[in-house]
């Protein structure tokens, strides 16, 4: 589902990824452990496109989606505006001013499965903040993503909406999808993921 | 355990400014020398010519109330010059802000072409633009009406796309990585992001184009400054009065209307 191999990226001088691989089956959930630095983001930003590679070969089987540790949802929007927007690459520009009604359905059936269907209406900013993150993957949902990149999902979290949401992740592995998580706790790695990959910080260069 | 006594440091020494620092505060007070020679700048003058004043105000008091009723239609029609002039600026200035702006257009050359456009608009002042359009539609608001627009396209467009600038990269990056496109970025990350800074910009141009229209109308495009022009030059100074004492009200007026707005968007 996504193969990454010999992934090399540095910023001016300072290398932070050389030769990187990774695989992830459909159905699994990777946990990426490692201090700052590694290369752990950067890895994910490359492979959706955020970032371009100085180097290597990143093989996606479908469509690739990415949670971010601060969210980054439109806080003054409602949670259906915002999961609607997960949709905005296979909308045309005429039809992506107002949603179209199925996108606004499908949208729903999104904020349903991760359990946020009454909040729909609610503006982005008034949600908590384990809440906020699990619109935004409703978000990736909608993207008809079959892998989900999260880097540090759940560092800005308590630790009871950072298990929730670490559930969101298993489940949604567990649905057949390829979750790869960056993670600052062991702890929920070990707990959550089906395999744990630890990164080195690079040698300064 | 014992406390010793922390040895003595030596101060470091103090640090005269550099020569550099001399040469600009030279330079300045140069400027100023000759600024203050050209604009033939003198208190005295001012002191000896208090009497040209006190004629001034004994001739223009006590005001001449029985133009208030034309004074306040006027000035309706400057508040109206001021309002077309804001409200259909704002296609244009939308159009050249999400150009101008790095948030929603990456491609470099439409950026710079956009950003002139703007400060071409912006360094031709509004009553040059009224002079302008005076000859071609003639005298009246409507000339200024097309001043204001020009004008305030280039002041809000900026405006905005500065707003564009600041607003959060995140939602932005969220959306690319779904596969939007620039434009629909821009409409579902960057708009709905500084829509309440724009909307404050927005009134705050508003206030300033009430009062910019204003002065086009000494220069003959209609409304309350029409009305000031034509009253110096009759010397009837007990009417120009009654004309200032009305703009005095529609500019505290609109400028508590469009803050009171501004304070209840937050922006």
């Amino acid at each position: 589902m996504l193969t990454i191999r010999g992934l090399r990226k540095s910023f001016g001088g300072r290398t932070v990824l050389d030769g990187f691989d990774l695989s992830v089956e459909p159905g699994e959930f990777v946990a990426l452990l490692g201090p700052n630095g590694s290369g752990k983001s950067t890895a994910l930003r490359c492979v959706v496109g955020l970032e371009t590679p100085d180097g290597g070969e990143i093989e996606v089987g479908g469509n690739a989606a990415m949670v971010f540790q601060k969210i980054h949802l439109v806080g003054r929007r409602n949670a259906l505006d915002n999961v609607c927007s997960g949709a905005l690459g296979r909308l045309a520009l005429h039809r992506s001013f107002f949603f179209p009604q199925d996108v606004r359905e499908e949208a729903m059936s999104c904020l349903e499965r991760v359990g946020l269907a009454d909040r729909a209406l609610d503006r982005c900013a008034r949600l908590s903040g384990g809440q906020q993150q699990r619109v935004a993957i409703a978000r990736a949902l909608c993207q008809r993503a079959n892998v989900i990149l999260a880097d540090e999902p759940v560092s800005a979290l308590d630790p009871q909406a950072a298990v929730q949401v670490m559930e969101l992740l298993q489940a949604l592995a567990g649905d057949g999808m390829a979750v790869v998580a960056v993670l600052h706790q062991p702890e929920l790695a070990h707990t959550y993921a089906h395999r744990v990959v630890e990164m080195k910080a690079m040698v300064a260069a | 355990m014992s406390v010793t006594a922390a040895p003595k440091l030596a101060a470091p020494r103090r640090r005269w400014p550099a020569p550099v620092v001399w040469v600009a505060v030279a330079v300045f007070l140069a400027v100023h020398v000759l600024a203050w020679q050209a604009t033939e700048f003198s208190p005295a003058t001012l002191i000896a010519g208090w009497e040209g004043m006190a004629d001034f105000l004994a001739e223009s008091l006590p005001p001449d109330f029985s133009v208030l009723g034309k004074s306040l239609e006027a000035a309706v029609i400057t508040l109206y010059i001021g309002l077309l002039g804001t409200t259909f600026s704002i296609p244009f200035a939308l159009a050249l802000a999400l150009l101008a702006s790095r948030a929603t257009t990456s491609a470099a050359w439409a950026q710079q072409a956009a950003r002139a456009v703007l400060s071409f608009l912006r360094s031709v002042p509004d009553v040059v633009f009224a002079l302008i359009f005076v000859t071609a539609v003639g005298l009246g608001p409507f000339a200024g009406v097309l001043a204001l627009v020009f004008h305030n396209t280039g002041v809000m467009g900026k405006l905005w796309a500065e707003a564009m600038d600041e607003s959060d990269r995140g939602p932005r990056d969220a959306l690319e990585v779904t596969g939007a496109s620039g434009p629909q970025i821009a409409l579902h990350a960057v708009l709905p992001t500084v829509l309440p800074s724009l909307a404050g910009l927005l009134l705050y141009r508003l206030d300033v184009n009430v009062r910019s229209s204003l002065v086009l109308g000494l220069v003959g495009a209609g409304g309350i400054g029409f009305l000031i022009n034509q009253s110096i030059k009759l010397f009837r100074f007990d009417k120009m009065v009654t004309h200032i004492l009305v703009v005095l009200l529609l500019v505290v007026v609109v400028d508590q209307a469009s803050g009171w707005v501004r304070k209840r968007l937050g922006a």
